[in-house]
């Protein structure tokens, strides 16, 4: 289903979104960066900009997600889980970071399913904005997420200009387009070929930034990358787990108890398998206390085979978060283009 | 939708030392709706609660052939286990479980069975032995071989008595550094080998212990004509969510949690790390 909406319209939608739920959008921080923040106005929205360090993934799993209240009265203890079951919008997220969700309701999905996430992600609506022009760093074309989508999205919006194509792909989409009369129109058919037009524009607009998957994981899968080379590239990682923290696909995480006398929420943190205690057993025994066994981790777990065959695509949406933030250049694309040719920087 | 992390409570009904630094626990569920028995297979795990402490997974003990209560043999070794080594009788934990894949009973119906255990690795060996002795007519003959550092380092000291005494039972057990009371054998596990004959052939072996351990007795046993697919051990990773989404406990594309952490030696061999 697809229809246009004016661009002066969309201020009336997103009130009206406003009064349904929670609204999630880009928006200018105070020191004129770009975030994803929960919205009062519809002015606040921005339209255009680059995708954000952060991932919008917080809004699913919140780096630290209360699971389960426990409270003490004498010697007796009382669990209760803990849900969120706010409404939300996730309105003008890019196609990588809509993907970025889907990959992740599709990890917690599996069975048995992850009640806590998926109570989230039910409630979750994703209004996503398709990338007329593709960010500096993305390489979403190589991973089948962008710039265009055509799954993974509630609504997908493409800006034609003085309208938006607004492409509806499931009940939550068709429940966020309704109710308000006049606004949406069916689509006509130039609209849809402009669409079309501009996706391969888009296409063909990408920068240098490319990610050749096929030849990294017939070698990650089949241990092919020489130990000496995981040793040479893990040299280049601080250890940060920057890169995990900014991927919208990853979703490590440890469980801790927070609070202190009789109360405490168990929470589900963030966890980065780049960190050396991630897999250190109670009795001091650690099998990956190398850095390079811990790189190697990451990457078959983003890049095997063996993955591949269980979810269905790689475990990256090419948003080239990690090229940015990585200090030591261990990104996705460098790692991989590393794998392909048997060499790291010489 | 069920409440993936919210762990039932249990009671401990009994605190018992074992060693200087391990303990075992004798839970029962506190609330009516977990007063039945609670099902499970031998080797597999719970993820513990030490409220205020969070949780970590621990190997049932006891046999599901005695389902009123579980027990878990816990070494004290970390903050959480600390803490639960400080609780006491009627105090609460939580219980979340079982979790794994647990050993394959029926598989072993019919044939003998060797038990290879060292120091706190026979804890989820005892949950399979103690199935085994209670359905006692359904397999044939047992043998169990068990070595610890020291003579106070051996785990359910009346039960190694008891069962030295069966006649339905072949066991030895061995330390490898003896004290002045210590009469018996001295020695790593697999010195125990030369005292017992076995028919490879139509044998399961179960095999626990600290990683060195496992990698000799599991290297005799191939030497002794056993295939890879009738050594069976049982792994342990960190672990955390117990159902293979945190990825703590991930080997390649498998997790410990999920599809372990019961393994046979040929599956063993196929995990990447």
């Amino acid at each position: 289903m697809a229809f246009t909406i004016e661009r002066q319209a969309i201020t009336k939608w997103l009130q009206k979104l406003l009064e349904s739920g929670e609204v999630i959008a880009p928006v200018r921080g105070p020191c004129g960066d770009i975030l994803f923040s929960t919205i009062r106005s519809p002015e606040q929205v921005v339209w255009n900009f680059q995708n954000p360090l952060h991932p919008p993934k917080q809004f699913v799993l919140p780096q630290t997600d209360p699971i389960v209240t426990i409270k003490r009265n004498d010697e007796r203890f009382e669990v209760e889980p803990t849900y969120d079951d706010t409404r939300r919008f996730l309105f003008n997220v890019r196609s990588c970071d809509a993907k970025g969700i889907a990959f992740l309701t599709r990890m917690y999905e599996m069975e048995p399913a992850d009640a806590s996430y998926l109570r989230r992600a039910n409630n979750l609506t994703i209004i996503s904005l398709a990338c007329n022009i593709p960010c500096p760093l993305g390489f979403c074309v190589c991973t089948g997420s962008g710039p265009f989508l055509s799954d993974g999205y509630d609504v997908q919006l493409t800006d034609l200009g003085e309208s938006y194509l607004v492409e509806v792909a499931s009940e939550k989409g068709e429940a966020a387009v309704s109710g308000v009369p006049n606004l949406f129109r069916p689509a006509t058919e130039d609209a849809v070929s402009q669409r079309k037009r501009l996706e391969t524009e888009a296409k063909n607009h990408f920068e240098q930034e490319t990610c050749h998957f096929a030849s990294a994981m017939r070698r990650i899968s089949t241990g092919r990358v020489p130990d000496a080379l995981w040793e040479k590239m893990s040299d280049s990682c601080l250890e940060c787990g920057g890169c995990n923290m900014a991927c919208p696909t990853c979703y490590c995480f440890s469980v801790r108890d927070l609070g202190c006398d009789g109360t405490w929420i168990r929470c589900r943190l963030w966890d980065s398998c780049q960190y050396p205690a991630f897999t250190l057993e109670a009795s001091g025994h650690n099998p990956r206390a190398h850095r390079k066994e811990r790189m190697k981790r990451r990457f078959f777990h983003k890049v095997s085979a063996q993955y591949y065959q269980r979810d269905a695509t790689v475990g990256c949406v090419g948003c080239g978060r990690c090229i940015k933030v990585c200090l030591g250049a261990t990104n996705m694309p460098a790692v991989v283009a590393a794998i392909r040719m048997g060499k790291w920087n010489e | 939708m069920n409440d993936t992390f919210l762990p039932d409570i249990a009671r401990l009904l009994d605190v018992r030392d074992e060693t200087p630094d391990t303990k075992t626990f004798t839970l029962r569920f506190r609330d009516l709706k977990n007063a039945g028995p609670f099902h499970f297979l031998p080797g597999q795990f719970l993820e513990l609660s030490v409220f205020g402490y969070g949780e970590a997974p621990f190997c049932i003990a006891s046999s599901p052939t005695r389902p009123h209560t579980l027990e878990t043999t816990v070494r004290r070794t970390g903050q959480l286990t600390t803490a639960l080594h400080r609780l006491g009788n009627g105090e609460e934990v939580g219980v979340r479980g079982p979790f794994g894949n647990g050993f394959d009973v029926e598989a072993a119906h019919g044939k003998d069975l060797l038990f290879v255990a060292g120091g706190i690795g026979l804890p989820p060996l005892r949950s399979l032995i103690w199935n085994v002795l209670d359905e006692r007519s359904r397999f044939g003959k047992v043998t169990i071989l068990y070595g610890a550092r020291t003579p106070a380092d051996l785990v359910y000291k009346q039960e190694l008595e008891e069962w030295g005494k069966r006649s339905d039972v072949e066991f030895h057990v061995t330390v490898d550094m003896a004290d002045s009371n210590w009469t018996g054998n001295v020695g790593v596990v697999s010195t125990l080998f030369q005292q017992i004959s076995l028919k490879p052939e139509s044998t399961l072996a179960y095999v626990c212990g600290p990683p060195i351990m496992i990698r000799f007795v599991v290297h005799d046993l191939l030497a002794l004509g056993f295939k890879e697919e009738a050594v069976i051990s049982t792994l342990e990773r960190m672990m955390q969510c117990g159902i293979g989404k945190c990825n703590h406990c991930a080997i390649g594309h498998r997790y410990v949690c999920r599809d372990g952490p019961v393994f046979n030696y040929s599956q063993i061999r196929e995990l990447v790390e």
